[in-house]
């Protein structure tokens, strides 16, 4: 019991560092003179989501299963603490059918985007 | 919780769930990291919920295709709904992100927590007195400043 409590802490603080250095690559792509382009909006154009996509679907997906595991987890954690215990393993199924559905759905987002139509 | 008479009366030092989502419900003066703790929770639990829905809308490219992304980019201009939506998820990203690093040093790394000490009156505890408190104070500063920039490049730019 205790070694999956230490496991579930360490799982958290290890997600945790890896998040500080996505996340904020995930924002600063989204800062319009970094991109060379004049608004945020420009940021999301089709060419340059789907550059990133092509270019960084590796990153992407590790970004997204290492999201969906801090915050599932961290949900777990939350509703395990206000329930006391009592739920804990429809908590944890829940918290772990919540990150395989996410997870596989950004994963879907990088293999299976669509090229661009011809011309824009 | 204390059973008293067959009925469940909640204690004043154990008051449940909505010590998570209310600073104000353990009375201590001059405790700015109960404030954190419980912005730390309230962040974490709506990026929790937002997530969801950035996975599934930014999943749009794959699932419905270019002509229905630019679509709902094409309302990113100005304050919109989808610019709103930008900026307070990059508000609560940027809190919680920056408070985590704050733990991550404190919890994780032992930094800015103090060296242990015999207690002596007032019993005042080291890691009270210690430089996580300045870390901490940086922290609201810089969500404030980042907050900010966030929302003229988002609504502005």
């Amino acid at each position: 019991m205790a070694r999956a409590s230490v496991r579930q802490i360490w799982l958290q603080y290890v997600t945790a560092i890896l998040l500080i250095f996505l996340l904020t690559w995930h924002l600063v792509i989204r800062v319009p003179w970094l991109r060379g382009v004049n608004s945020f909006a420009e940021t999301l154009a089709n060419e340059k989501v789907y550059h990133e996509i092509t270019a960084y679907g590796v990153l992407l997906i590790i970004f997204a299963w290492t999201v969906v595991l801090h915050a599932f987890n961290g949900l777990r954690t939350i509703l395990l603490e206000w329930t006391s215990g009592k739920y804990k393993g429809l908590i944890t199924a829940l918290a772990v059918i919540l990150i395989l559905v996410f997870g596989s759905l950004a994963t879907y987002t990088v293999v299976g985007v669509k090229p661009l139509p011809s011309g824009g | 919780m204390a059973e008293k008479d067959g009925k469940v009366k909640v204690l004043e030092n154990r008051p449940g769930w909505i010590a998570s989502i209310n600073p104000w419900v353990l009375k201590i003066i001059n405790n700015p990291e109960r404030t954190a703790f419980v912005l730390h929770r309230i962040t974490g639990l709506l990026m929790a919920l937002i997530i969801m829905a950035h996975i599934y809308v930014t999943g749009t490219p794959a699932r419905v295709g270019w002509e229905a992304w630019a679509e709902e980019i094409s309302k990113a201009h100005g304050i919109t709904p989808v610019t709103l939506y930008f900026f307070f998820f990059a508000g609560i990203a940027w809190y919680h992100g920056l408070n985590g690093i704050r733990l991550l040093l404190t919890e994780f790394f032992g930094v800015c927590i103090g060296k242990p000490e015999k207690p002596k009156p007032p019993y005042e505890a080291p890691s009270l007195k210690a430089c996580q408190r300045k870390l901490l104070y940086l922290v609201f500063l810089l969500w404030g400043v980042l907050w900010a920039l966030t929302g003229y490049i988002v609504f502005f730019k």
